[in-house]
């Protein structure tokens, strides 16, 4: 069997569907991933979500793929059973689906309950909630507002689909860089401090920063 | 019960093979078995600083391509027993190497060894992600200034995408007269940003530089400061509580004598 048989990858909304040459063994499998993933060919990026429909592999394979995944940087989770329906409610079912879905991920907020160090980015439609720090080099970028528990030392962007009425709250708001809608503020060469959590938001054409309690 | 640690720190020349050598020196004065594994193939140093070049048989790729038995490759340091080095070629280069084979060697030195400490390359690339792959946790050495903090964020970021959970710090090269003045960084500004438990605070001392050339590592000397605050380190590691070291007050005559070059 040629090797490329043994697992398939087709693109989907989300990512990659993964799935498999019927009698196939796990190890030829996972022999057959990690050699993709070694190869270097840029084929899987990092931050590619790859999806496999549920029940196909043991918990423990799968577990096991899952490491091996996430050692390079790539997302690897279970897709939701497709229900089967009649085809023509399907296509307007997936539409309006498709349409809640986007509603509430805007709606919802990212919940980022860890340090972002530098280098580590969050890319989202939706708010961001950090509880932890924002170091030197991380990026958040979020179609919403963002709300950080702690000191902010990176770049982030706010409404930075076009929602000037986003703001960025945090504890300590010392950015090299605020960014909010197509507003940019960069931080002052001599650097400011204050005790209070700090808010920026657009008022006026331009970005301002004021004291808030919380 | 044995320990593989990685020292590691993202950004070169702030003392990570200094360090592997001084606790692998330090932990071998207490009598613990310890074999140092040098991972920079190609730019391999560790084996100058323990004053062990001229003994090298094989090398780290020889054992890990299976042509010789690890204990071939060991080389036994000339003042302590229990200390051990397996040192690295120097001709090939990183991709020489891959995760599962370390893996595999270290499971085969914990046999035989209480530590096992993995000098890792500078970087990011495969050489970092080699040498973080067997350990059991990391530690990360920075410097007070800017740029090595800055690396020693991401590492430790990357590190966290590893699943290397257990972190833990050391700053070297601290100078206190310049910390005191507010010219350099000083710990807190360090914890601030970098949030991790530190065990250890070196302080900058010229005896490292010539202890350094002379192949015997600073913490077998009993009058230097940066060697005591590794004897503390190896210490922290051994599970003691050890306060850290306050740095005295330059007086007005040690003044005098330093600008006088006495």
């Amino acid at each position: 069997m040629m090797s490329e048989d043994i697992v398939k990858l087709k693109g989907t909304k989300t990512g990659l569907q993964i799935s498999f040459a019927p009698g196939v063994t796990f190890q030829a499998i996972e022999k057959n991933i990690k050699r993709k993933l070694e190869s270097g060919s840029g084929f899987f990026m990092r931050g590619t979500v790859v999806e496999i429909a549920p029940n196909l592999l043991r918990h423990a394979d799968w577990e096991r793929l899952r490491v091996l995944f996430r050692r390079h940087g790539i997302v690897f989770r279970m897709s939701k059973p497709s229900v089967d329906k009649p085809a023509d409610s399907l296509l307007e079912e997936a539409a309006k689906k498709k349409k809640k879905a986007r509603e509430r991920e805007v709606e919802q907020m990212v919940v980022v309950d860890r340090t972002l160090r530098g280098g580590q980015e969050i890319r989202t439609e939706s708010s961001v909630l950090v509880c932890g720090n924002v170091n030197p080099g991380a990026q958040i970028i979020a179609g919403g507002s963002i709300d950080i528990r702690g000191t902010c030392r990176g770049l982030v962007h706010a409404g930075a689909f076009g929602n000037s009425k986003a703001f960025i709250i945090a504890d300590r708001l010392m950015p090299m860089q605020i960014r909010i809608a197509n507003f940019i503020a960069r931080s002052p060469d001599q650097p400011e401090t204050s005790d209070k959590a700090e808010r920026a938001s657009i008022k006026d054409g331009q970005i301002v920063i004021e004291p808030i309690e919380r | 019960m044995s320990e593989v640690i990685v020292i590691t720190s993202g950004k070169g020349g702030v003392g990570k093979t200094t360090t592997t050598a001084n606790l692998g020196v330090g932990l071998a004065m207490r009598g613990k078995k310890v074999v140092l594994v040098d991972t920079d193939t190609g730019l391999r140093n560790l084996d100058l600083l323990l004053g062990l070049e001229n003994r090298i048989m094989y090398d780290l790729i020889d054992v890990t391509e299976g042509r010789v038995h690890f204990k071939k490759a060991l080389v036994r340091h000339k003042k302590y027993e229990s200390l051990f080095l397996l040192p690295t070629s120097q001709v090939k280069d990183k991709s020489a190497v891959n995760p599962e084979q370390l893996v595999r060697l270290c499971n085969d030195l914990r046999q035989e060894f209480d530590y096992v400490l993995i000098d890792c390359p500078a970087g990011i690339e495969q050489g970092f992600q080699t040498a973080i792959a067997a350990a059991d946790w990391a530690l990360v050495v920075t410097m007070p200034e800017i740029s090595a903090v800055r690396d020693a964020d991401k590492i430790i970021g990357e590190l966290g995408r590893a699943d290397k959970e257990n972190i833990k710090l050391v700053v070297n090269r601290i100078r206190p007269q310049m910390v005191e003045k507010g010219d350099m960084l000083d710990m807190d500004d360090i914890n601030d940003i970098l949030s991790i438990e530190c065990i250890g605070q070196i302080p900058d001392d010229e005896k490292v530089v010539t202890s350094t050339n002379r192949g015997e590592p600073v913490i077998s000397l009993d009058d230097s400061q940066a060697g005591q605050a590794y004897r503390n380190v190896v210490g922290r590691i051994c599970g003691e509580d050890i306060p850290f070291m306050t740095f005295p007050k330059e007086s007005f005559f040690q003044r005098l004598r330093h600008a006088l070059g006495m």
